[in-house]
């Protein structure tokens, strides 16, 4: 998973309102123990829910982060968030395919789209006035 | 306010990375894809 990230040039900072201190005895005792290697990315300190408010995930109630998910682009702009309540987790198979999409645009310019259930390999949109009430013969999404 | 294709809110913060403690902010990030990902809390596994 991290690797995959490590390929498409993606850095991951995981945050929730524990301390750095709980943060090294969770990564010590019992993620480390699991994966047999340190972590290669930072726990990052929201103890006061700054960083979380600012970015709407923080629950004044449960004074927590909850889950939430957010890809910044190499320019610092926010490209996609997806934020959920507690019981469900997330699926990073997901995460990787939108970085992916968000590159491939990325590499065309802008010029391009990627359509709906499009995943590396496939074909991509170019929007233009033209396409406009045509897209149906280069997309049909029953074969796609 | 939190939008879509507009600068992400910046920050600088805490954090234990490779057995230390440092600092990382989202300015760390330029020049690199970021994901930022946020969760309820240390012990836990969802």
């Amino acid at each position: 998973m991290y690797d995959d990230l490590k390929e498409l040039n993606t850095e991951v900072y995981v945050i929730s309102v524990d301390s750095v201190f709980v943060h090294k005895v969770w990564a010590k005792q019992e993620i480390e123990e699991m994966y047999d290697e340190q972590l290669p990315f930072p726990m990052v300190a929201d103890q006061n829910g700054a960083l979380g408010r600012a970015y709407g995930v923080y629950d004044e109630e449960g004074m927590i982060d909850v889950r939430g998910t957010f890809l910044v682009d190499p320019e610092g702009n926010l490209q996609a968030y997806t934020v959920q309540t507690p019981p469900v987790g997330r699926n990073f198979l997901e995460t990787i395919r939108t970085i992916q999409a968000y590159q491939d645009c990325f590499k065309n310019d802008g010029k391009t789209a990627t359509p709906a259930g499009w995943t590396p390999g496939k074909a991509v949109l170019t929007p233009s006035p033209e396409l406009v009430g045509n897209v149906h013969k280069e997309y049909n999404p029953k074969t796609y | 306010m939190l939008k879509v294709g507009k600068p992400a809110p910046a920050f600088s913060a805490p954090a234990y990375l490779n057995g230390g403690f440092t600092n990382v902010s989202l300015e760390d990030l330029k020049g690199k894809w970021g994901l930022l990902v946020f969760y309820p809390g240390d012990f836990t596994f969802v």
